[in-house]
């Protein structure tokens, strides 16, 4: 086993940064003078910048950091702006959506105001940074591939915090900004729509999200594997097939009895990861517009298994009664 | 080219020693993969029991030092036994001239003593009966009346251990775990966000409201219960509200830790609403709440004239009880042992004795 | 069956752990070896005693098929068949299989000469299989806290198991794993449409090259990862979700009883704080 696996670079090699390719323009707005990472340099591509800093880019950023300011305020507020206090509860603070008696009304600042207004910035940084997405492939003359995956994880950040209020009436369903705080929204969503295991697209998202995470370590490793014969060079490998593709592909023939091509396991990876949040968006859509509790759903349609006879009291001994 | 009968020999008993060796050590393996967990599994031991079918994953795992710390904390203090009376005995009433309106007049004098010395261990020497002027007499009064009350009208879910005021108090003037109306953590903002969102002791380290005791043990309006009966909602009304089900959890992280057990000793939680999921401790626990309310209504607030301004909390009310006032993280007080068995007098205005 | 056009040169002997030639042959496409037939083995059997076990239930309809594990009464002992006896054989055959699998990865490597980079890989996996229904029931004292094999019962398992600490969500592995599982995801979305915009541009263009792939991600984020690094990060964030996964499960119960929410108090208590 005494044979390099190659996960880290053993040896760096530094020389002139990259300016990047001339394209649509796109020279004209890189800003700053790349730097090198030693750090980075163990794993990946030690060269950090330049950024292409753009007009969307410019929106965007500013509307991020205005959403984050709004939320932070709001939650350095909640603890009486005492900052030893936001240090330590910072995982629990949260700025939260307004209450239900407001359905989908603009509410006072401090009961939900202050959230959807936020809400707003965030929306406009995503949809811009989207656009900016689509905008610096144009300018390479690239394909959109990046951009629709991208939209794919915003339809799932769409029906999240503006499809699914818009259509329960009410922005209260949105999920808060904070750690703990979204976290117990998400288990509170499960508990109040029956257990959202029983979701066939929950199920789905999960497929999709473990096979995605399947893939990657599959073709990850795959790669690295074949790395000594130029594997990872998987242009050059798609439109003039070496021994790389060749033994990659062969290792899975022989393994499980059918294999992809070079470009195939990245339409494989692709799909996969997209298909993640589009089914999820799809579940998260359908709770609590049209199916109420999805356990009583399976029920009905005969997939939620049951357990006779069930126990409780009289199947055990409590330790420390004895009895 | 073929091979010699010597080179197949070598071969053959390469592949054996091989193999052999090949074989070792994925034998050795297998036994270590067994017996490692074992052995590190016996340094902090753990009990588990299973409260659903099997493979269901209902189960209360607890490690055997936190068992073991629970039966001692909950192990009350033996305080001897009643004593029949005889014809002819002096009677309380008599002798005292508190004892009548204390609800204590039948009594012998010798149980009725034996019975305010029990009182001065359970609570506090101040609390017997006639040991102290002012605030602490009014309130024994009550309270005996309260436990009388839990123990003849709470039997559901009291009996048979039943309660006596060491049940509570332990020792105590104040009990250990009670709790006051919450003041809103985050001043900033409006109802929906005012009880939530920080960690503190009322919401176990959660950033769940803190108004569910207030909301369920106090208040009687709302429901408990977030799920609807049909797949679909087909009653025009929405549902509950996403915060409504946040003081929900924030209950049940109550109920959990009061009881020093989990969310499956009660629930098979794929179905949380479900009555088929449930054991019989979730009935118990119905009838804990309402139990609850009924002393924290009768009982306790209606007493707030009679406490000095320092029993108060910040909102001018009195201590309240919960489930962790009596269980103090035990699933059953006292380790089921009765508390009563020995204090007919706490049972009824008019004792019995064995 | 049809060889693949390259693929007849690569097919020669060797590279096999054990067995020689004995078992260094292809049937169809599948390269067998000694492990291909213990897998086969393994397989076969488990499957049929999962055909038994749901012959011995009331239903066949596929998602509700369910093998339960042993009541906790059992302990580590082995249980009757119908009583979670067939599940911990069935336990057994999965690990026969799964490691079998991952050995003949290992044969197949060999013989093409790449690295073992699948099936540790692979091994990361079936630890957490095995951490799951063997480690953490041993920990634990019984077979019974295993998961039944079922579709929707192992789900059951899940949601009951994580309540049984209050709210699994605060439990800190458990957060790094879905973190983990989330930006391999979002790593595995940005790396498939980054190779396919490359070799797939817009009608008349010429296909594109790594400068391309890297001035993209600079121009976009300020940072591109290369060609190398995003297999070695994909692997890394992969491996690292099944990891931390596991660890999530095997301190709740062995080395955590409590709810996670009160894990946090060790930073909520800092006596910096002050009050």
């Amino acid at each position: 086993m005494a044979e390099y696996y190659n996960i880290f670079t053993q040896v760096q090699v530094a020389g002139h940064p990259e300016m990047g390719v001339a394209g649509g323009g796109a020279e004209l707005g890189r800003i700053g003078q790349p730097g090198f990472s030693k750090l980075m340099g163990w794993i990946g591509n030690a060269q950090v910048g330049p950024i292409y800093l753009g007009s969307y880019g410019l929106i965007s950023i500013v509307s991020g950091i205005l959403w984050f300011n709004i939320v932070g305020l709001n939650m350095l507020a909640s603890v009486d702006f005492q900052v030893g206090q936001f240090v330590r509860q910072l995982f629990w603070l949260a700025l939260e959506p307004p209450g239900p008696e407001h359905g989908l009304s603009i509410p006072p600042l401090n009961d939900g105001g202050w959230f959807i207004i936020a809400g707003f910035f965030l929306l406009v940084s995503v949809m811009t940074w989207w656009v900016r997405s689509y905008k610096r492939a144009q300018a390479l003359g690239m394909g959109y591939h990046v951009c629709w995956a991208f939209a794919a994880a915003i339809w799932l950040f769409l029906v999240l915090g503006l499809i699914r209020p818009i259509l329960m009436g009410s922005w209260s369903e949105a999920v808060p900004y904070g750690i703990f705080p979204h976290l117990d929204w998400t288990t509170a969503f499960s508990i109040r729509y029956g257990n959202l295991f029983y979701n066939p697209f929950h199920a789905l998202s999960i497929t999709f999200l473990y096979g995605s995470t399947l893939l990657f370590a599959m073709h990850g490793a795959t790669i690295l594997a074949v790395s000594r014969f130029g594997g990872d060079r998987e242009i050059e490998q798609i439109v003039d097939r070496g021994t790389a593709t060749e033994r990659a592909a062969l290792f899975w023939r022989w393994t499980m009895g059918f294999n992809a091509t070079m470009e195939g396991i990245h339409r494989w990876i692709w799909w996969f990861a997209i298909l993640t949040p589009i089914t999820g968006g799809i579940g998260i859509l359908l709770t609590g517009t049209v199916v109420d509790n999805w356990y009583l759903w399976a029920v009905e349609h005969n997939f939620a298994p049951s357990y006779e006879p069930a126990m409780g009291a009289g199947g055990y001994v409590t330790p420390e009664t004895g009895n | 080219m073929a091979k010699s009968r010597q080179q197949i020999r070598d071969e053959m008993t390469g592949l054996l020693l091989r193999g052999g060796l090949i074989g070792v050590i994925a034998f050795a393996a297998a036994v270590a993969f067994m017996v490692i967990p074992i052995q590190i599994g016996k340094i902090w031991p753990t009990t588990s029991i299973q409260t659903g079918y099997r493979g269901t994953g209902m189960d209360v795992i607890r490690f055997d030092t936190q068992i073991a710390a629970t039966v001692a904390a909950n192990t009350p203090p033996v305080l001897g036994a009643p004593i029949p009376p005889e014809a002819g005995a002096p009677l309380a009433g008599d002798a005292y001239p508190f004892a009548e309106a204390a609800g204590v007049g039948n009594l012998t004098v010798a149980n009725f003593d034996r019975l305010n010395a029990a009182i001065a261990v359970w609570v506090a020497p101040e609390a017997a009966f006639g040991a102290s002027d002012g605030y602490l007499q009014a309130i024994s009064v009550r309270h005996l009346e309260m436990t009388r009350a839990i123990n003849d009208e709470w039997d559901a879910h009291v009996g048979p251990t039943g309660v006596n005021c060491y049940t509570c108090h332990r020792g105590e003037s104040v009990p250990l775990d009670t709790w006051f109306s919450p003041e809103p953590l985050n001043n900033w903002a409006g109802p929906n966000a005012m009880f939530q969102n920080q960690a503190t002791a009322m919401n176990y380290s959660t950033a769940l409201p803190v108004d569910a005791m207030q909301t369920y043990l106090l208040e009687t309006e709302q429901l408990v219960g977030v799920n609807g009966y049909d797949s679909r909602n087909t009653t025009g009304e929405p549902g509950a509200s996403i915060y409504h089900t946040y003081q929900t959890f924030s209950l049940m992280q109550h109920f959990a830790n009061s009881l020093g057990v989990n969310c499956t000793y009660c629930h098979n939680t794929r179905s949380i609403a479900d009555p088929a999921g449930f054991t019989p401790q979730w009935a118990s626990a119905q009838i804990g709440r309402a139990m609850t309310q009924d002393i924290n209504n009768t009982w306790i607030v209606p007493d707030l004239e009679l406490l000095p301004p320092e029993r108060l909390g910040p909102l001018g009310d009195p201590a309240k009880v919960n489930c962790a006032t009596c269980h103090l993280g035990a699933p059953q007080t006292f380790n089921g042992e009765s508390a009563v068995v020995d204090f007919p007098e706490l049972v009824s205005a008019e004792p019995v004795y064995e | 069956m049809a060889l693949l056009s390259f693929e007849k040169k690569y097919r020669v002997r060797g590279g096999t752990l054990i067995g020689g030639d004995l078992f260094d042959f292809w049937v169809g496409p599948f390269f067998v070896g000694f492990f291909g037939v213990a897998t086969f083995f393994f397989s076969a059997l488990g499957t049929i005693l999962i055909f038994w076990g749901a012959a011995l239930g009331d239903t066949w309809n596929p998602w509700l098929i369910s093998i339960a594990p042993p009541d906790i009464s059992y302990g580590l002992g082995i249980a009757p068949l119908a009583e979670g006896g067939l599940w911990q054989i069935i336990t057994v055959c999965a690990h026969g299989a799964f490691i079998s699998w991952a050995l003949r990865e290992v044969e197949i490597a060999r013989k093409l000469g790449i690295g073992y980079h699948v099936p540790i890989a692979f091994g990361f996996a079936i630890l957490a299989y095995s951490t799951l229904t063997v480690f953490r029931p041993m920990l634990l004292g019984a077979w019974g806290h295993g998961f039944p094999y079922g579709i929707f019962s192992h789900l059951d398992w899940v949601s009951n198991v994580g309540y049984q600490y209050l709210h699994f969500h605060y439990n800190p592995a458990h957060m790094l794993a879905v973190t983990f599982f989330f930006t391999t995801t979002l790593a595995l979305s940005l790396h498939g449409g980054l190779v396919l915009s490359a070799t797939n541009p817009p009608k008349g263009q010429e296909i594109k090259s790594p400068s391309h792939e890297d001035t993209f991600f600079r121009d976009f984020i300020g940072y591109s990862v290369g060609t190398l690094g995003i297999h070695r990060l994909g692997l890394l964030l992969a491996l690292n979700a099944g990891f931390w996964s596991a660890v999530c499960i095997i301190i709740s119960g062995p080395f955590w009883t409590k709810g996670w929410p009160e894990w946090w108090n060790w930073w909520l208590d800092l006596p910096i704080w002050g009050n």
